[in-house]
């Protein structure tokens, strides 16, 4: 049987946490549902203090009940004070939605560095996430890594709510902190000509300034890629560390055009291994990060 | 040896001082809830300000290798505009259970103005119920009175004096605050409140028990350094070295780990879990810049 994502929430608590703690969130939830804001606002905060700050333990299984619940939901950097603190949030009536969103946007505006990973974690269960797309275009300005992958990472939100323009910041903006592109959702399915020719620029601008170009890179830029991309690439292929040729190998396999084969051709047996499926972006993320 | 500053206000200093800090082994600070230098005009104001204590700055502190807490409070100052004070203390309980606040304060007086003893008494209820300590600011002018009064005050309140640290203390002040129980905070601050001179003298004098010293260093011309300078001070004049590690680091972390929140494991063996949203990866450098690594051979007159 499959379960609601407020039900798996509640058994992973209940397995992990103290009878203190557990009745300390029913009588929050309780006071919470009855729409008392203070008991929000202070149990939002205090969540970690009753319950603990733990990963949860989760089990193969319960990441698929987790997808099954709620498509997309990746819940295997979850801690046990997260999920409290979602709990808490899903009690919260929410049949006025301008109410609803106030409320949410006021936790937002107070919330220190783990709150606000946990609200933009949290956002892809609520109800109302339509209204949030805004947020999501603001959350992705942080200049904390932590916050802005609460977003980027292992979140069906961005793909579904964000608008092209603010997708793609999403996207330049972590290669250029350093947040790997692969736990980003959807990433493959929204690419789109302006952010490949945004990550081209930024290519060509690193090689000139004799600066690492970070791998990941190419999976998006490739399938748009124009003569100065596959100069670059064909340089680095050519002359690159080993990772950055596998990377390339693997964006050229998947783009399939005349120049690509070209490219290719310079270095087979890297292209014939990228082609059996022997390069994968997930491993090169691993590596790259 | 490593130190703690429990009352200094970074917001208002450059990561020079970070630095600086880290180098002279301050471990962890606490940033008291202070007053701008102008006062604020509307609740906004607080919320960002208090917004930035629980989040960036303590972010932004660990970058530098410095763990960073505050209190959350209402200041003595702004406490006699009514129509503010009101709107700031609704939004004090979304402050007052964040995880790196471990007390209410600074609260207290600053002209002992009755709106000033108003807010200081509905604070004081407020970490009652909150559960957390208290950190008092006494005033620059009237402060043997104020001092006083406020601790009056806490009495009549039931708040046992040792949840409540009394800063800015002097030579005239603080063998009351000692007699009745009181965690009595020192600020060396260059040219006005206490100089580490005397700082040394009041040590010797008083002994280290519930002494506590601190920079209190902000936007004003102040010192981040006060605390190591102060303790190598002591060291040099003679103070045993565990009355030097008394007032300026074990104290403070008594007096404020009563409040659950202001752990030495914090900084000496990080939880994974905070390591991972505090450092990991996390920076205040720009794209493309690494970050510092000392090494000598470095020539300074090329930037990368
Ligand atoms: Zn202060």
């Amino acid at each position: 049987m499959s379960y609601t994502p407020i039900q798996l929430l509640e058994n992973w608590i209940l397995r992990q946490a103290s009878d203190a703690g557990q009745e300390w969130l029913d009588a929050q939830r309780q006071a919470v549902a009855q729409g008392d804001m203070k008991a929000l606002y202070m149990g939002f905060g205090f969540a970690p203090r009753k319950v603990g700050k733990a990963d949860l333990q989760l089990t193969e299984r319960d990441l698929n009940d987790a997808a099954e619940a709620r498509e997309g939901w990746m819940p295997h950097t979850w801690t046990i004070d997260q999920a409290a603190r979602v709990l808490l949030l899903t009690s919260l009536p929410s049949e006025d939605d301008a109410a609803y969103f106030a409320t949410i946007e006021k936790l937002f505006q107070t919330a220190e560095i783990r709150e606000q990973i946990c609200l933009y974690q949290a956002l892809q269960l609520l109800p109302h996430q339509e209204l949030f797309d805004d947020r999501l275009a603001e959350g992705i300005r942080t200049n904390i890594k932590s916050v802005f992958e609460s977003i980027a990472h292992n979140n069906p939100l961005p793909m579904e709510l964000m608008q092209e323009p603010a997708w793609n910041q999403m996207v330049l903006k972590a290669l250029f902190i350093g947040a790997a592109l692969d736990p980003i959702e959807g990433l493959d399915r929204r690419v789109n000509p302006e952010l490949a020719r945004m990550l081209i620029d930024f290519a060509h601008e690193r090689r000139a300034a004799k600066r690492p170009i970070p791998v990941e890179l190419w999976r998006v830029a490739a399938p748009f890629a124009d003569e100065i991309a596959l100069e670059d690439m064909r340089a680095l292929y050519a002359s690159g560390e080993q990772l950055e040729q596998s990377a390339i190998a693997l964006a050229l396999v998947s783009s399939a055009s005349d120049e690509a084969d070209v490219i290719l051709k310079t270095h087979p047996e890297i292209a014939a291994r990228a082609e059996r499926g022997e390069i994968t972006w997930r491993a090169i993320a691993e590596e790259a990060y | 040896m490593k130190f703690i500053d429990p009352h200094i206000h970074v917001t208002s200093r450059t990561t020079d001082d970070y630095e600086a800090m880290a180098a002279a082994g301050v471990a962890a600070i606490i940033e008291p809830a202070f007053w701008l230098g102008q006062p604020r005009t509307n609740v906004g104001s607080f919320q960002d300000y208090f917004s930035s204590l629980v989040g960036f700055e303590k972010f932004r502190a660990a970058q530098f290798g410095i763990r960073h807490y505050c209190t959350i409070g209402l200041n003595s100052k702004e406490a006699n505009n009514e129509a503010l004070a009101e709107q700031v203390m609704e939004i004090m309980p979304l402050f007052l259970a964040k995880e790196n606040v471990v007390a209410v304060g600074e609260i207290g007086f600053d002209d002992m103005t009755a709106l000033e003893e108003k807010y200081l008494r509905l604070q004081l209820e407020m970490a009652k119920e909150v559960n957390l300590p208290v950190l008092i600011h006494t005033p620059h002018r009237n402060k043997k009175q104020g001092t006083y009064r406020s601790m009056d005050i806490i009495e009549e309140h039931e708040i046992p004096p040792h949840l409540v640290v009394i800063d800015h203390n002097n030579e005239e002040t603080c063998e009351e605050v000692l007699r009745r129980g009181y965690w009595a905070a020192f600020t060396i601050y260059p040219k006005t409140k206490m100089g580490n001179e005397r700082m040394v003298e009041v040590v010797k004098k008083y002994g280290p028990e519930r002494i506590i010293v601190d920079s209190s260093a902000d936007w004003g011309v102040s010192d981040p350094l006060a605390v190591p300078k102060t303790g190598n001070l002591m060291l040099e004049r003679g103070i045993p070295q565990e009355h030097v590690e008394l007032t300026c680091y074990k104290n403070a972390l008594a007096a404020y780990g009563q409040s659950g929140q202001f752990e030495e494991s914090d900084w000496l063996d990080p939880e994974p879990i905070d390591q991972r949203t505090l450092f990991e990866g996390n920076s205040v450098l720009r794209g493309g810049q690494t970050p510092r690594v000392d090494d000598k051979q470095e020539d300074d007159r090329i930037i990368q």
